[in-house]
């Protein structure tokens, strides 16, 4: 058991450090955080192994801005973290506790599962959904941009030559929840729902839904949280929702669910969402 | 290149490969009761402990070890002398074949470090990861409660 | 024919320690891989990425050249010698169709060549090495294409022995009409029938195969291997290397589970082969990859069930067709076949009108061998479905339907003596059966008649109750055998040296419990050792369900004999008869006198003082009948009308296996058999890529149950008491798995009224079914 053509392993004491050894490989490098993806990988590229974890990217603040986390942060601190727990209702946890498991949890980060990004996975859905936003540096400067947008472009290109900081949580007026089916417990998602609402006079002041696993990677349903604003939260509406998302949303077949499965199942998850975060954002 | 580390409270300085994993260092050091199911952290009989917390030996990279505490089974208790999640895995008839039991019991043992009184569904959201063919879960579950009710009753920590 | 003793059991029906219970709990190195072996290769092997194609032309120079390679071997430097793989006594039902390394490949993961070499990093860069040319064929991937007139012949090889029909990818058939069927269908008031198929699926026992061959001191090979059927291994071994069997002994420590897949012979010829090539130790251990691709896997069915009956709910006619796909190679597939048949049909026996037809199908893809249930839950899958639409259509109770035919008794059933294993059978006699009993108080736990009257509905669940029927054997009549040695220290204690392969079951507690029982000692006087050619007698090994009564009735016999002897070296002492004498309780005590002598005395004296000799017994068992264990199970499913998924909610197995030697080690292989059926209900399916490769090869894509998919399981013993078992027992480890596949689907018909009959029903499938029942209801 091993990763083949690993020919050294540096503890970096900081980002910089990291990042000069980085540049040292020549693309023969690798940012090493909790690790899991690494050591299951079948690269056989890799010849220098820089693990950030001493870095002082681990952590949870508040502030103005929103919740930080930094990429360091494993799923498990993030999980029982207080402030997680209190933000947009507890959907940190709501998730987290359906990632894997504990073990898998004790280790991986939540940067390793924002730069992996698979798109089965469900921390991407997640941080789409609220908006996340990822600071990361390269040698040059820092950068930052929202997970959605990233994800949109060539990131994986962009962190063979940075590393990832920090996530900023934005704070929520509202409530998100969080659903996944899988084949079974313990396992990935055949598919995944995020929904957040706000109310204000009884009314939906914002909505933001993202579905994943379709089998493609987390994205929100623009149409959808359009369609929500302004309304009242009732039965109605979920089941407009429902038969909106079967209508319009993107699906595909892969080994593990058909197409025409998760097109009817991710209408059921939207509105069984959208019901359960109204019915708390109400609380 | 070289590491320190624990090995159930016992100071290691050896030689590992970078690339390495957790579990063939162990294994190399004569940790036997870490067993193999899978290589790619899906079963869970290749658990330790890191610092008292579970990880999969399988896909931790043996450096990271580096200054922190490693606890396989073989450092829970011995034949002579078992732990009483040890006893209790086999008087509540948790084994079977054995082969999953290293990986339960030290997740049992972690668990019940942080939740001296877990619920019955605490208990199995805190093992779904570890697979075992042969029992079914029902008695490993009945166990690790065993071994809590024991705890709470003091006779162990 | 083993004695029931009416004595007060001391030991029996106890729940004692498991005798490696504490061992392994406390993780000593008792796996095959546990040993380090200085100066051990590592052995690998190089698989077909084709399903279907002849090798042209292997060339390993470039391999051999890889520093620290030490043997590479292939069919054009080993013998050719057809044997099986399966683990069978001898001769072995199933086809000689495979041999060491073949000039054709039939399956994605069938072996090319194997390389030996220092380090694993050496043997996967061979590996990678391996020129080989391979002319592709045309492959098949379904029965159907498989049967079909011109399609190509997967086993074309000229030495092939005991294939059924080569020519049309037959690798064994069966028809077996009793009574007139087409008469007994005629005459029925009611006829249904059912289709219901079984996928690819593997066991997944946690330990992978794996095996350490060397030689030892005086030049014989050594095999240390994680399996089920070490005598077996020897003899196979022996054939395909042409080493004389005493020159070979293999090894069995403890076993990561089994569950069948290892009373096959995979790797242990090619690591012999490996280090009689290279005079050194070699160790090899598959990948969970490797096991999934290349290993053995549960035998793919569809399985057509019809049944007639009379308007009161007798059967009259059962026709039950059985299609297996065998895969590539044939091992187990008759017999397999033979057991759909011999183990489902029996259990209702009221039926006079019988037909059993089927054929075990060659195909391209991963080999099917023997697994938990081995045939009876593919044929209890269909029949059980189909008596659930009887009793509907019926308008029945399934209890009562139950009732009114299954066996009892007393009974016989003709089917018994028709089919046996992969040939004809022997007639028997049911002497024991608590079906009734089990119907009724799994009915009661599950709340059955309120439930199936008032089915609940919360949101979009819908809940439901369903309910299967079972029966295994215990052991293979007229062909298993199995011995055990039972040999007194001079301390009052004991050496149980058995063949019967402990894989996890718990056997070696069970033996050495009934050896205890006899001998009026604790179990912890009995150090049991199992299994190690060199040291043990034979045993056929752990399969159909065979160690408790088979070897147990050995060890039995054993330890009668054991007793004998010591009362005979107590009369000694006591000067008086051995008549009088009684042991127990460690000791040997006068019923005339009161007075005692206690086992170690008689120890001393017999190894030391006077008229010296080794107080000692080797006795065997051949299996005369095989008398099955019957068991009801019962399901609650909660089924999401609007996504598909099926929750388990409750799951209650009620068996009867005689008397239970030890209850919660019973109960043990019940929970474990049931999940592991829960996991062929809802989830477990290998699944194919159109070259024929195995894509869901890992844990992650191969969904076997987690703890929290697991349901509230009841698993409750109904004692019976079978004549011919040891203390009373029969069998317990395979019959769990029958059960819960039907119970589950009968339960989700019950629920929201659609029949699945396709395994696994998953969400998919649930939803797709009620979508067009809805179709149909609107239509
Ligand atoms: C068995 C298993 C089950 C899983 N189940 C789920 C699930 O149910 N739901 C779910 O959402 N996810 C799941 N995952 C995915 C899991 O969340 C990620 O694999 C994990 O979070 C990765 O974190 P890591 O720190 O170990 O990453 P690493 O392996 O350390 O890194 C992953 C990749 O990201 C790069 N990287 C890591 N950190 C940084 C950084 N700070 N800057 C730049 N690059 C970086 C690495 O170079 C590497 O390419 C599962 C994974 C496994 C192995
Ligand atoms: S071997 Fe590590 S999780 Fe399976
Ligand atoms: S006891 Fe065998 S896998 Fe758990």
């Amino acid at each position: 058991m091993r990763l083949r053509g690993v020919l050294r392993f540096h503890w970096a004491r900081d980002v910089d450090e990291a990042l000069s050894l980085l540049r040292a490989y020549e693309g023969k490098g690798a940012i090493l955080a909790g690790g899991v993806d690494l050591a299951r990988s079948a690269r056989t590229d890799i010849e220098g192994l820089i693990d950030i974890t001493g870095t002082g990217l681990s952590y949870v603040r508040e502030d103005p801005k929103g919740l930080r986390i930094g990429a360091t942060t494993t799923l498990s601190e993030l999980l029982f973290h207080p402030l997680s727990r209190e933000y947009a209702g507890g959907v940190i946890a709501e998730t987290l506790r359906l990632v894997a498991y504990p073990a898998l949890r004790n280790v991986a980060t939540i940067g390793g599962a924002t730069v992996s990004a698979h798109p089965w996975a469900d921390i991407p859905t997640m941080l789409v959904a609220l908006g996340a936003e990822a600071r990361w540096r390269n040698e040059e400067k820092e950068e930052k941009a929202s997970v959605e947008e990233l994800y949109k472009t060539q990131f994986r290109g962009i962190f063979r030559e940075a590393i990832l900081l920090e996530l900023v949580l934005p704070h929520w007026d509202g409530v998100f929840v969080f659903e996944k089916i899988g084949r079974n417990a313990g396992d990935i998602a055949l598919l995944n729902v995020c929904a957040g609402l706000g109310l204000r006079e009884g009314k939906i002041a914002w909505a933001r839904v993202a579905v994943g696993a379709r089998p493609e990677r987390g994205e929100r349903l623009p149409w959808l949280e359009e369609m929500l604003l302004g309304k009242e939260p009732d039965e109605n509406l979920w089941k407009k929702a429902e038969e909106e998302v079967k209508e319009r949303i993107k699906v595909g077949s892969d080994r593990r669910a058909s197409g025409e499965w998760r097109r009817e199942v991710a209408g059921v998850l939207v509105r069984r969402t959208l019901a359960r975060a109204a019915g708390k954002a109400v609380k | 290149m070289k590491i320190y580390f624990e090995l159930n409270g016992r100071p290691q300085y050896v030689e590992v490969e970078p690339g390495e994993s957790l579990l063939s260092l162990l294994r190399r050091l004569g940790m036997k009761s870490v067993k193999e199911g899978c290589g790619t952290g899906e079963c869970g009989v290749c658990t330790v402990l890191l610092d008292g917390k579970p990880i999969r030996s399988c896909i931790t990279f043996a450096p990271k070890v580096q200054g922190k505490r490693v606890t396989t089974l073989e450092g829970l208790g011995t034949l002579e002398d078992p732990h009483p999640l040890q006893r209790a895995f086999v008087e509540a008839g948790a084994v079977q074949c054995g082969f999953c039991t290293p990986g339960m019991i030290l997740t049992a043992y972690a668990l019940l470090q942080e939740n001296p009184a877990p619920a019955p569904y605490e208990v199995r959201e805190y093992l779904v990861g570890n697979l075992c063919r042969c029992t079914g879960y029902k008695k490993i579950v009945d166990a690790v409660l065993l071994a809590a009710k024991w705890k709470r009753e003091g006779r162990w920590r | 024919m083993a004695v029931i003793l009416k004595a007060k059991r001391e030991v029996v029906g106890q729940n004692v320690l498991k005798v490696d219970g504490l061992p392994l709990a406390t993780g000593q190195p008792k796996f095959t891989l546990d040993m380090d072996l200085p100066g051990a290769l590592v052995g690998k092997i190089l698989y077909s990425p084709y399903a279907h194609a002849e090798i042209v032309s292997i060339d390993t120079s470039e391999a051999e050249k890889v520093p620290g390679v030490a043997c590479i071997l292939h069919y054009g430097n080993v013998p050719r010698v057809p044997y099986t793989t399966a683990g069978q006594g001898w001769p072995e039902p199933s086809p000689y169709d495979t041999v060491l390394f073949d000039k054709k490949v039939r399956y994605v993961g069938d072996r090319v060549a194997a390389v030996a070499a220092e380090t694993e990093e050496a043997a996967l860069e061979a590996l990678r090495k391996i020129k080989v040319e391979y002319k592709v064929l045309p492959a098949v991937f379904t029965v159907e294409e498989a049967l079909a007139p011109g399609a190509p012949i997967i086993h074309d090889e000229e030495d092939a022995e005991g294939i059924y029909d080569a020519k049309r990818n037959i690798a064994a058939a069966v028809d077996v009409p009793i009574g007139n069927i087409e008469k007994g269908f005629a005459e029925s008031d009611v006829v249904v029938e059912a289709t219901c198929e079984l996928p690819y699926s593997q066991h997944a026992a946690m330990e992978p195969h794996c095996v350490i061959a060397y030689f030892d001191e005086d030049g014989r090979l050594v095999i240390r291997s994680s399996t089920q059927v070490p005598f077996h291994i020897r003899r196979v071994v022996s054939r395909v290397l042409g080493i004389p069997i005493h020159r070979i002994r293999v090894v069995k420590p403890r076993i990561g589970g089994g569950f069948g897949s290892k009373q096959e012979i995979i790797l242990e010829p090619v690591a012999a082969a490996l280090a009689l090539r290279t005079g050194r130790p070699v160790k090899m251990a598959l990948s969970r990859e490797e096991v999934f691709v290349s290993t053995r896997t549960i035998h793919p069915a569809k399985v057509r069930v019809k049944l007639g009956a009379k308007k009161d709910g007798t059967l009259h006619a059962i026709e039950l067709e059985a299609i297996l796909n065998t895969g590539a190679y044939g091992a187990h597939g008759g017999t397999t076949l033979y057991n759909v048949g011999s183990k489902a049909l029996p259990l209702y026996n009221k039926a006079r009108n019988l037909r059993f037809h089927g054929k075990a199908v060659y195909t391209n893809l991963p080999v099917a061998g023997a697994y938990r249930g081995y045939g009876a839950n593919q044929g209890f899958f269909g029949l059980e479905i189909a008596m659930d639409m009887l009793a509907e259509k019926l308008g029945m109770d399934p209890i009562e339907l139950r009732l009114r035919n299954h066996i009892r008794t007393g009974e016989t059933s003709p089917i018994f003596e028709k089919l046996g294993e992969g040939r004809e059978g022997k007639p028997q006699v049911i002497r024991s059966c608590a079906l009734e009993e089990c119907l009724r108080i799994g009915a009661e736990r599950i709340g059955w008649y309120e439930k199936r009257r008032n089915p609940r509905r919360k949101g979009p669940w819908a809940y439901g109750v369903g309910l299967a029927c079972a029966m295994q054997g215990s052991g293979i009549t007229g062909v298993d055998m199995a011995a055990a040695t039972l040999i007194m220290n001079e301390d009052g204690s004991f050496r149980l040296l058995v063949g019967a392969t402990d894989l996890g079951t718990g056997s070696d507690t069970v033996l050495a419990q009934i050896a205890a029982e006899v001998l009026g000692v604790p179990v912890e006087k009995i150090s049991v050792y199992s299994s190690d050619t060199d040291f043990t007698p034979f045993d056929k090994g752990a399969y159909a369900s065979s160690t408790t009564y088979v070897s147990g009735n050995a060890v039995l016999k054993a330890a009668e004999e054991v007793k004998r002897q010591i009362l005979e070296v107590a009369s000694e002492i006591l000067e008086e008869p051995a008549e009088g004498l009684i042991l127990a309780g460690g000791k040997v005590v006068s019923e005339r006198t009161g007075r005692e002598v206690s086992l170690s005395e008689v120890g001393h004296r017999a190894f030391y003082v006077a008229n010296q000799r080794q107080i000692a017994a080797t006795a065997s068992f051949a299996c005369p009948e095989s008398p099955p264990p019957f068991a009801a199970f019962f399901a609650e499913v909660a089924v999401d009308t609007e996504t598909g998924i099926v929750r388990v909610e409750k799951f209650v197995v009620v068996a009867d296996c005689g008397q239970p030697i030890h209850p919660k080690l019973a109960e043990g292989q019940l929970e474990g058999a049931v999940v592991q059926g829960i996991g062929h209900a809802l989830y477990e399916e290998m699944l194919f890529s159109e070259r024929g490769s195995t894509v869901n090869s890992t844990f992650f894509d191969y969904r076997i149950p987690t703890v929290l998919d697991v349901p509230e399981i009841e698993a409750i013993l109904v004692p019976s008491d079978e004549p011919t078992g040891p203390f009373g027992a029969k069998s317990i480890a395979e019959v769990g798995i029958d059960g819960p596949v039907p119970a589950i689907s009968n339960a989700i018909y019950h629920a929201v009224g659609v029949r699945l009959t396709r395994a696994p029903f998953t969400p998919e499938r649930i939803l797709a079914a009620l979508r067009t029942k809805d179709k149909e209801r609107k239509g």
